[in-house]
């Protein structure tokens, strides 16, 4: 049965794909994407449901114009968004997320797209929707769900274990710097976290669209959470459709609380991390080790 | 293949609603004041959001829209400064309404003895007169944004329907100041911090397309300096937690009702408000909150040859406007939000002290002087006393608006408002000094009565966008419209007292802005 | 070793093969198995590929002292188009199903090989050669089931193991490195790979009549028809016109 599944997909694979960096790959149609209505959410002890009238009333009021309806990021505004200054907005038909607490190449889970919602991403159109009730962020998970099938043929990941935040010290903000040159994370992030690589910019995501490296000097808030838990989500997940990779196989996780503590000293924000590089006189990692 | 999906989005309601949609649009249209209404298209534009991300329906501000708004027209997002804008973006909207309206009210009438006579033979008889036709409103030139982070402004130019223009809005803001969402301040002439917005109300009429809460002034009374609907001068302190749930303002005003060239005298007014909202669940986020809005007023000028200085108030007295606010959502497509005012005034101002110069751009009459012309207030000069019985008018009045959001695209809104005097300025001893001032009304021998300026408002309306976009905005608007108000009707000819007034009001309007 | 034990190992290696034998019966050959073998030529002069220009990172300018050239069409001297994919696109009922594991190396800043044909299910190896820190981002079409990652691969990275679960030609990229550009190619049943001269043979083929597909990433697909005789060899040319 799977092989006759795989016969007929083959063939419908068969088809030359010259460039794949043309377009969106979506090609659901109304049809589909109803007959996952009944897709739920759950965050705490909340269920959201993609059927209830608050979503679908919430999506088209808010969220309609740059996701499309359906879902594809073809909104009727999508097309004024010009990457990288302003990324286009996510394709909910992929199931690909940025900003996961789970491993790249795997769905997320209900609360990182409820935090999504709730947190926005700085430095593109998606605003920070933290006014809407808990239960209308909920169903709108929910809502965002229903428009992928991976989310009924697949289980989101499981999410990476983070260690307790250890104390930070000269040694781990020195050991930090070493990884940083080590995974170099400089090819496209600067040496000063400038983001200013040699490879900066070339990027692009999975569509072929130009798109920036994080600039850690800026001040901005990275688009998956300013906490030192996210920041170490960050690199351990990878942001999935996009050019920053998961260093999970290169990095052990007591090391990237290192790492973390060696990238708050590149920010703009004042912290403890930034005042003992200060002490130590760091100097930025040599591109050429 | 986008058109058809756009008209399936926008079109479940047109769908249903096919027939009222037909009937809506033969009936055409409505229209509206000029000075309303700061939806900006150039804002949906900027973030590419549709109108009905901020807008409850356009203009009314819904939660995101309230934030926006409060965070100086920014959406927090690292992308709201100027600089990082297409060069072709240019925040402005204009927004004119053209209207076909219908308005019935009672006259005292001059009766003729003989149809084709030039002259009126002297008699007059009350009589409903019924006008209609196709008019106009005035133009607003919005435009607004942020002149670099967390640095904003809004002006608004606004003309009259013959092309007047006056500024309606002008103001700078210097927003999260410090980083902090509780510190923003901005100067000029603004709206007050009314949670339930009259500048971003639907209604159109002249009776409703005001809050007569925002707005009341007891018969007779002469300080026009509280009426929280319109944009006054001064500076604000507004404050917000960083998802906008508890929001506070204080504001200082010059007590001069927002007009400019320093008219009144060095009188101030503070305007308070406090609101919380609370996650309720599937209702959504209700809000409570509370207003108060104390102040002075002069109540006697400075006279050069009998006729006022203006700018040379002085005699300040009291006046308040305090109350309670909420904002009750009840799913995402019913809503009631009500505003309730005790309102009390000094009584010189009830014996009609204070707005000795009318030059409040509202087509009011321009006095030359205190009682020299006819409906001008008198003038307090050294040595007045009050007369017996004059005491401080008290009143306390309500509106309620309630909203059934079809979609952002199909509002019903019904609105209620009550105003109800609790202690008229005429107390009993004007019974027997007759030295109060005012003699319309009704009156038993100078005492008002007491419910003489108690209003009953009702105000219905429908409103469809028939595409919403965020490159333009154009509303369809039906709108009808009761207003009842006790003793403040045209004179019976018969005895002599005021009836009450009695007019009713019916609008089709056409509402676009691009 | 006493006696019982060789009788326990005995019998148990006997129930092995025979189980295995019995699960593997419908996979593995059975005697007959046949080939089919052919050369893929490009007719025509091959399109210009352009030296790559590396100078983003000095370690792949030292690593290639004769600068590398993309590899979107390679044609060796008789007109053998190169890194073309093999694969039986229609007739197979039980195809066998490959195991080995393929090596996918990144090596003085390109991938090597430039297409790494591979079946359903078949496992992976990524790894690199290079001092110089590579992303590995294979970009899948995530409604066929394969479902694209992105991970790095910095000197000295232990190799990444993978597999694809549905058939796709699926671009990998190293976004560091924008001029790294390979494709995994996901088939179903037995495969080739053209080499340098455009020959090709595609084993294990069992007795039958075959729709045989060549890929080719700029020139798309081309069929044709064959038939394997029990212990036969099938032969199928194809020619791409240069565009």
């Amino acid at each position: 049965m799977r092989r006759n599944w795989m016969k007929w997909s083959l063939w419908v694979v068969a088809v030359v794909v010259l460039s794949l960096p043309v377009a969106s790959w979506a090609q659901l149609t109304t049809q589909d994407i109803a007959a996952r209505d009944n897709m739920e959410a759950h965050v705490g002890n909340l269920t959201g449901h993609a059927n209830s009238g608050q979503a679908k009333y919430d999506y088209r009021r808010y969220c309609v114009g740059c996701h499309g309806d359906l879902g594809d990021g073809n909104g009727e505004v999508a097309q004024w968004l010009d990457p990288p200054m302003w990324p286009k907005p996510r394709d909910f038909q992929l199931g690909i997320f940025k900003c996961r607490s789970t491993p790249t190449g795997t769905l997320p889970t209900d609360q990182d797209l409820y935090d999504a919602i709730s947190r926005g991403f700085d430095r593109s159109a998606m605003p920070i929707w933290n006014v809407f009730t808990k239960q209308q962020r909920v169903d709108l998970v929910a809502f965002v769900k229903h428009f992928s099938p991976r989310f009924v043929s697949e289980k989101p990941g499981t999410p990476i274990q983070i260690p307790p935040e250890p104390e930070v010290t000269a040694d781990r903000v020195k050991n930090g710097r070493e990884i940083f040159a080590r995974v170099q994370c400089w090819k496209c992030h600067g040496v000063t976290g400038q983001a200013n690589g040699p490879s900066a910019s070339t990027l692009q995501d999975d569509l072929g669209r130009p798109i920036a490296a994080f600039n850690f000097t800026e001040g901005a808030r990275p688009k998956c959470g300013s906490t030192d838990q996210d920041i170490y989500r960050i690199f351990m997940t990878g942001l999935d459709g996009t050019p920053m990779p998961s260093f999970a196989d290169n990095i052990k996780p007591d090391e990237a609380w290192d790492l973390v503590f060696y990238l708050r000293t590149l920010m703009a924000q004042p912290s403890k991390e930034k005042d003992i590089a200060r002490q130590l006189g760091l100097k930025p990692v040599s591109p050429n080790p | 293949m986008r058109m058809p999906k756009q008209s399936r989005l926008c079109g479940i309601s047109l769908c249903f609603h096919s027939a009222l949609t037909t009937a809506l649009v033969l009936i055409f249209l409505v229209l509206s004041g000029s000075q309303r209404a700061n939806a900006l298209p150039a804002f949906a534009r900027k973030y590419g959001l549709r109108c009905s991300a901020c807008h409850e329906t356009w203009p009314i501000l819904n939660n995101f829209g309230l934030k926006f708004r409060d965070n100086g027209y920014q959406i927090m997002n690292d992308h709201d400064a100027p600089i990082w804008q297409n060069p072709g973006y240019w925040p402005v909207t204009f927004r004119i309404t053209p209207i076909w309206h219908r308005v019935s009210a009672v006259s005292d009438v001059d009766t003729y003895q003989n149809v084709g006579a030039t002259l009126p033979f002297g008699t007059t008889a009350l009589q409903r007169i019924t006008t209609t036709g196709f008019d106009l409103s005035g133009l607003d030139f919005h435009t607004g944004g942020t002149l670099e982070k967390n640095i904003s402004f809004y002006v608004l130019p606004s003309s009259d329907p013959t092309a007047a223009f006056h500024f309606e809005t002008v103001m700078g803001r210097f927003d999260n100041l410090f980083g902090s969402p509780w510190l923003n301040i901005k100067m000029g002439r603004f709206e007050l911090n009314n949670l339930l917005s009259e500048k971003r109300m639907v209604g159109l009429t002249g009776n409703g397309g005001i809050y007569q809460t925002y707005h009341f002034i007891p018969q007779a009374d002469g300080n026009i300096f509280g009426q929280m609907g319109d944009n006054q001068l001064g500076m604000e302190y507004v404050g917000h937690s960083y998802d906008d749930r508890t929001r506070i303002s204080a504001a200082l005003l010059s007590s001069a009702d927002g007009n400019v060239n320093l008219t009144f005298g060095n009188a101030y007014s503070g305007f308070f408000t406090f609101d919380q909202g609370v996650d309720m669940g599937k209702l959504g986020v209700d809000r409570l909150g509370f207003y108060a809005f104390v102040g002075q007023a002069s109540t006697y000028f400075r006279t050069s040859g009998g006729a006022p200085i203006a700018g040379s108030g002085l005699g300040n007295k009291g006046f308040s406007r305090v109350g309670f606010t909420g904002q009750f959502y009840f799913g995402p497509h019913f809503d009631v939000n009500v505003v309730t005012q005790h309102g009390n005034d000094n009584a010189w101002f009830g014996q009609g002290y204070g707005n000795a110069i009318a030059t409040d751009g509202n087509g009011g009459v321009t006095c030359t002087g205190p009682q020299l012309t006819p409906g001008c207030p008198p003038n307090n000069t050294p040595g007045t006393v009050l007369p017996a019985g004059a005491q401080a008018p008290i009143w306390n009045g309500v509106t309620v608006e309630s909203r059934y959001v079809y979609s952002p695209q199909l509002i019903f809104i019904a609105v209620y408002e009550a105003e109800r005097m609790s202690q008229q300025a005429n107390g009993a001893g004007c019974a027997t000094s007759l030295a109060c001032f005012g003699t319309n009304g009704t009156y038993t021998n100078g005492q008002s009565t007491s419910n003489l300026g108690n209003i009953n408002n009702y105000d219905f309306i429908i409103r469809y966008n028939p595409f919403m976009t965020n490159r333009a905005g154009m509303a369809l608007q039906s709108e009808f419209n009761i207003f009842h108000q006790i003793g403040t009707g045209a004179t019976s000819p018969i005895t002599g007292v005021n009836t009450n007034l009695n007019s009713s009001e019916l609008l089709l309007g056409l509402d676009f802005d691009f | 070793m006493n006696r019982q034990q060789v009788f326990v190992s005995v019998l148990a290696i006997t129930v092995l093969v025979c189980c295995g034998s019995l699960l593997l019966n419908k996979t593995v050959s059975a005697a007959g198995e046949g080939k089919i073998t052919g050369t893929v030529k490009l007719d025509g002069e091959a399109p210009h590929m352009k030296p790559i220009d590396m100078s983003k990172d000095p370690y792949c300018v030292k690593a290639n002292p004769t600068p590398q050239k993309f590899q979107n069409v390679v044609a060796g001297s008789g007109g053998g188009l190169e890194n073309v994919v093999l694969y039986i696109s229609d007739g197979l009922s039980n195809p066998t199903e490959s195991t080995a594991v393929q090596v996918f190396d990144q090596k003085n800043c390109m991938y090597s090989p430039h297409v790494l044909a591979m079946d359903i299910g078949q496992t992976f190896k990524v790894q690199t050669s290079d001092q110089t820190a590579h992303n590995i981002h294979p970009n899948p079409n995530p409604m066929t089931g394969n479902i694209p990652w992105n991970q790095s691969q910095p000197p000295g990275a232990p190799p990444v193991e993978k597999s694809w679960k549905a058939t796709e030609f699926i671009e990998v990229k190293c976004n560091i490195h924008p001029w790294m550009h390979g494709w995994f190619a996901v088939v179903k049943g037995p495969y080739a790979v053209t080499d340098e001269n455009g020959n090709f043979t595609i084993q294990n083929v069992p007795p039958g009549s075959y729709t045989v597909s060549a890929w080719q990433e700029v020139y798309g697909t081309q069929t044709a028809k064959v038939t394997v005789a029990a212990g036969g060899s099938a032969k199928a040319d194809f020619t791409f016109k240069a565009k």
